[in-house]
């Protein structure tokens, strides 16, 4: 070896730990990120979503074209907090919605649907930043976290030599890892 | 080490200049100043088609799975019109149910069959966790809604 693989050797190495090591947090938060993202057709990644049904008593009709239906129909369920709007989708159907929580009441059937929406511990945060939802410089520290990720990818292929390197049984495990998305390009892509 | 940390730090202190800000952008935002009623759309939709508009209103629902689409009131009771928009592009947060927003895009018309409007509907259903009677469809229509392009939620 010579003396300026050698130093390539070190350099990749002592950058290759402390790359690793600053975005460790930030791999793991993208990691749990993607897990539960790629599963986004099986549930919500963020939130948890309840759906209660009751059947609750009818309203008057008389109250159902009221300018102050909200806070009478809160009155008639007994329903406590801000009340942040409302919508009547037809003569009889009216929705509440507070903070995280949405009310559908069907005042001449007295169906009553409530649900509650609170964001899920740990991975609404991971997600917020996954999915770049702060945007503008979160935009900017993302593109380094990649390029930081490529750069740990080509120094952790250059940076052990002999027989386990890149030139020994490196190479068909690197290929092993390449071959993996380009199988899944053949069988899925038309 | 140390200038990893201090970028570390640097990256904090400017990140707190960015937030904040009144309403959270979505997407490109919004661009218009003139707002567009809902009714207006509903009463001439062939005068929007294809046209970009800003609409008002709150959000009544929101796509519980994926956030790529949403539904605010419009002007007149009972009125609401649906913003789609592509998945994973714009995410709109089933929290934000009974929020104010702005949201900017281009009308779109889609014709759709009975059999088509019943497949939407049960597919709707199943996301929202809803039920779904198909016997309520008797026929085809046309629906008018807003291929969305960013959004202003409060």
């Amino acid at each position: 070896m010579t003396e300026r693989e050698k130093k390539t050797r070190i350099f990749l190495r002592k950058w290759h730990r402390d790359i690793g090591y600053f975005i460790a947090g930030l791999t793991i938060i993208y990691s749990i990120s993607g897990v539960a993202v790629n599963h986004i057709d099986d549930w919500n990644p963020s939130y948890t979503i309840t759906k209660e049904m009751f059947k609750a008593d009818t309203l008057s009709k008389e109250f159902w074209e009221s300018e102050n239906l909200g806070n009478i129909v809160m009155k008639h369920l007994k329903l406590e907090g801000e009340l942040k709007d409302i919508f009547q989708e037809s003569d009889e159907q009216i929705k509440l919605f507070f903070e995280g929580k949405e009310v559908d009441f069907n005042m001449a059937t007295g169906e009553l649907t409530i649900e509650t929406t609170s964001g899920k511990p740990v991975l609404k945060e991971v997600n917020f930043l996954h999915l770049n939802k702060p945007k503008k410089v979160w935009t900017y520290v993302a593109d380094v976290f990649a390029v930081l990720l490529i750069f740990l990818a080509g120094s952790g292929i250059f940076m052990v030599r002999g027989k386990n390197g890149i030139v020994g049984r490196g190479k068909w495990i690197v290929a092993a890892g390449i071959l993996i998305p380009v199988i899944f390009w053949i069988l899925y892509m038309n | 080490m140390k200038y990893l940390f201090g970028l570390a730090v640097i990256l904090f202190t400017f990140s707190g200049v960015s937030f904040g800000q009144k309403g959270d952008n979505y997407g490109k935002g919004v661009t218009l100043t003139k707002k567009t009623k809902v009714s207006s759309i509903f009463t001439t939709p062939k005068n929007f088609v294809g046209k970009t508009v800003l609409v008002e209103g709150t959000i009544i629902d929101v796509c519980e799975k994926r956030g790529c689409w949403m539904e605010i009131s419009g002007d007149k009771k009972g009125q609401k019109i649906k913003v789609k928009v592509d998945d994973g592009v714009i995410v709109f947060p089933v929290s934000k149910k009974g929020h104010k927003a702005l949201v900017e895009g281009v009308v779109e018309e889609l014709v759709y069959t009975k059999e088509e409007l019943i497949e939407a509907e049960k597919h709707k259903a199943e996301e929202q966790g809803t039920k779904f009677d198909a016997s309520t469809i008797k026929s085809g229509k046309t629906v008018y809604r807003i291929k969305g392009s960013g959004a202003k939620i409060f």
